[in-house]
């Protein structure tokens, strides 16, 4: 809607006559309520058949050329079992995979147990549920793929733009994400993640890594999502994630509202997150731009807070009742968070979310800039430590015990800890 | 001008609603045909003349029934096994039992014109087989023609009309849908490998099958032997809790289990799940989006209309309904067995 709304110029919009400009708003106020998809093309091939065809019968070793056009498609694309194939296109905006006449499947493109899969050169939209799924695989890259949503950001929106679940060696370079209602680019339950020099925006949350381990999150640009960057921890998974590295992203001004459909864990982050860091273990993040992110610019949580948060919004559940299973540990530990940058241009929090009401109370005109729930069992070690990040708010909340015993001195964690070594040197 | 103004307008308001009709050119990539298997039903010889009466040709070939099917919009399902000569199949007391090299499971999906009257017309739809290579297990579909005379083998799936007057008397009228080869396996996956889902012990134990196979020599089982046995949902003098179990299992455990592709889920849906938290219990979803449906856990005690699972077995949305696939309808009765359920845990 960007280049909408600045093809409009003031100065343009002063020349039309008085009356055609009472119509044009009115025109345009419809347009904008009919939730009008600017970006989609207005003519569609369908190459449905051949293509899933073409992929039945893919050898190992095979590149999907994907010629150059609009292509509609109604029902998912399915690959499974395959190794080394490419699906290739034209290029990103050259070939247009839609799915916005989906009648059947739950995702756009579904992979499963290949082995090294490259997605390449083209764009996938509005598919019912994910757009790209690709589960149990080990070897998957995107690389030049735009994902996306077309027209304005809403909870009908599919949950994920790109979606590697329970995969091994994971790369997704160069990609866009647009438009999901939980997570652009997202990473599930799986081994050795590279995410970079990605954009993501217009998202819930532009990138999520969630129980998935050596993961490194670099040279992204997130912006205009609800939250920036997450790496979440739940419980009650196939495995809980460790060992993340996060580094030399933008962070800007991530300040979208929350279209995630209640439920989904993402519906929790508030308006204006930057990154957000929940039961996560052993994690690195550094060298980060993290701007104008309005509620918080990064947080640090343990899922027993969302349980509360969970339990308060008109639940009959209490957080005992939702239990987790014995081997997950819902607190954050093993954190070392240096040499990043924060900016924060706003003067309020979100109001449109518990935390930010919060916040508002608390630390009007001060926001933090860091805030840690400060939940932690008392038996326990917990180590983190804040390095070089500049003047910045900071703030443990104490939530435990209704902030009660809230600090403001991030000097207690000012310590250094080791680096994460790299996932591929 | 006005009037052109209106025109864009009414344009905009129309043309990005979602599955508009469109006018989509088809195009040839000069992909040639899967030719792996026979085009036709009729080459596997599997039936006596005329074919649609589904006599089977030899007695290698016979009839099984299951205690809990899976809801496919309704049709009956008339199953075959077919096994090589000379050969058994070999019990297992909990997965589908393992069947011998060259063994075929032949299931034929059909709709009676009157669901009330027995001796009504019958429509065959499409018939899929289940082939026992030395490795592995294929899939493949065939589609009847409306003579049925014939069936024709899809790859690609195939959307039928179809109707029938229901057991109330009321006419139903769907598109029914055959599935695409790759869909076949997006349920039939254990551990990444394709499998039969239906003929384990516990489906298979009703009405003496299972000894009177051992009588004939068709199956091996171990010396006192004790079969398992999964509940039939229809039978109303059941209990609840083993009805509501058998129908979770046949209708969502094939993904909902720990080998299954939907384990990303932690939700586990197999009969045999005895903990209430991977059933749902207060659990809230991973990765659903909209499936959600704007709710907090799977199940909600004594709350079906709380639990996520009520919203997605009721949904007809791609992307929020489950199964994923294979269904148009919602299986009026199995949601109200479900929301039963529910209803009485504490």
């Amino acid at each position: 809607m960007d280049s909408f709304h600045s093809s409009l110029k003031p100065s343009k919009f002063d020349k039309i006559q008085p009356s055609m400009k009472y119509l044009l708003i009115f025109a345009l106020a419809l347009t904008v309520a009919c939730g009008q998809k600017e970006e989609t093309p207005l003519s569609w091939k369908s190459i449905e058949a051949d293509l899933q065809t073409w992929l039945i019968q893919a050898q190992d070793g095979d590149t999907i050329a994907i010629p150059e056009g609009n292509f509609m498609f109604e029902n998912p694309l399915i690959l499974d079992g395959l190794s080394d194939v490419i699906i290739k296109g034209a290029g990103m905006g050259k070939t247009i995979l839609s799915f916005e006449m989906q009648e059947s499947g739950a995702e756009g493109i579904r992979a499963a147990n290949c082995k090294n899969l490259v997605f390449q050169d083209f764009t996938v939209q509005d598919a019912a549920g994910d757009n790209i799924k690709i589960t149990d695989t080990n070897g998957i890259r995107f690389t030049n793929v735009k994902s996306q949503w077309t027209g304005e950001p809403s909870q009908e929106n599919g949950a994920y733009a790109f979606y590697p679940v329970l995969c091994k060696n994971v790369v997704v370079e160069n990609c866009i994400a647009i438009g999901s209602s939980d997570a652009g680019i997202y990473v599930g339950q799986s081994d050795s993640v590279i995410i970079r020099n990605n954009e993501v925006y217009h998202n819930v949350a532009g990138i999520e890594s969630e129980n998935s381990r050596w993961v490194e999150i670099y040279a992204n640009n997130a912006h205009h999502n609800t939250g920036g960057i997450l790496i979440f921890d739940l419980p009650g998974l196939t495995q809980s994630g460790h060992t993340t590295r996060v580094y030399d992203n933008d962070v800007i001004s991530n300040n979208h509202e929350n279209f995630a459909p209640e439920g989904n864990v993402v519906a929790i982050v508030p308006p204006g997150t930057g990154i957000m860091m929940m039961a996560t273990r052993n994690i690195e993040v550094f060298n980060n731009r993290i701007h104008h992110n309005r509620t918080i610019g990064t947080a640090l949580i343990s899922y027993v807070l969302v349980e509360i948060f969970g339990a308060e919004e008109g639940s009959q559940l209490d957080s005992a009742n939702a239990k987790v299973n014995e081997e997950y540990d819902p607190y954050p530990n093993y954190v070392y968070f240096h040499d990043n940058e924060f900016k924060n241009k706003h003067w309020f929090p979100t109001f449109e979310n518990d935390f930010g009401l919060l916040f508002l109370r608390y630390f009007t005109f001060n926001l933090p800039d860091f805030a840690m729930d400060g939940i932690w069992p008392e038996d326990e070690e917990f180590v983190m430590c804040l390095q070089n990040n500049g003047e910045f708010n900071f703030a443990n909340i104490d939530a435990a015990n209704d902030l009660e015993g809230r600090s403001t001195n991030w000097r207690d964690y000012d310590c250094e800890y080791g680096v994460i070594d790299p996932i591929y040197p | 001008m006005r009037y052109l103004l209106f025109i864009l307008v009414a344009a905009a308001c129309t043309s990005p609603e979602k599955k508009q009709p469109a006018l989509v050119e088809k195009v040839s990539l000069g992909v040639s045909e899967v030719e792996d298997y026979p085009k036709y039903l009729s080459d596997w010889n599997l039936y006596k003349e005329p074919m649609n009466e589904l006599i089977p040709i030899n007695d290698r070939m016979f009839p099984y029934e299951i205690n809990a099917a899976l809801f496919s919009d309704y049709a009956f399902k008339a199953r075959f096994i077919m096994l090589p000569e000379n050969t058994g199949i070999t019990y297992d007391s909990s997965e589908v039992l393992d069947f011998p090299i060259g063994t075929l499971l032949i299931k034929n999906f059909y709709y009676p014109e009157d669901f009330k009257n027995s001796k009504s017309k019958r429509r065959i739809l499409e018939t899929r087989l289940l082939i026992r290579e030395e490795n592995k297990w294929e899939a493949i579909v065939y589609a009847w023609n409306d003579e049925q005379t014939e069936a024709k083998r899809v790859i690609l799936g195939k959307k039928v009309p179809v109707e029938w007057t229901d057991r109330y008397g009321e006419l139903q009228r769907i598109d029914y849908s055959i599935p695409s080869q790759p869909q076949c396996k997006s349920c039939h996956d254990l551990g990444g490998k394709l499998v039969p889902i239906g003929p384990s012990a516990r489906q298979l134990n009703r009405d003496n099958q299972l000894t009177d196979w051992v009588e004939k020599g068709w199956l091996e089982v171990p010396e006192n032997v004790h079969y398992p046995q999964l509940a039939n949902f229809e039978n109303k003098d059941a209990a609840l809790e083993d009805r509501a179990r058998a129908w979770l299992e046949v209708n969502c455990a094939h993904c909902h289990r720990r080998e299954g592709p939907a384990k990303n889920s932690g939700l586990y849906l197999l009969a045999s799940q005895t903990d209430p938290y991977r059933l749902g219990v207060n659990k809230p979803p991973i990765a659903a989006g909209k499936g959600s449906g704007g709710l907090k856990y799977s199940i909600v005690p004594g709350k079906p209309d709380q639990s996520i699972l009520i919203h997605r077995i009721e949904s007809l949305e791609p992307g929020e309904m489950m199964p994923e696939l294979g269904r148009k309808m919602t299986h009026t009765e199995g949601v109200e067995l479900i929301r039963e359920w529910i209803s009485e845990m504490e």
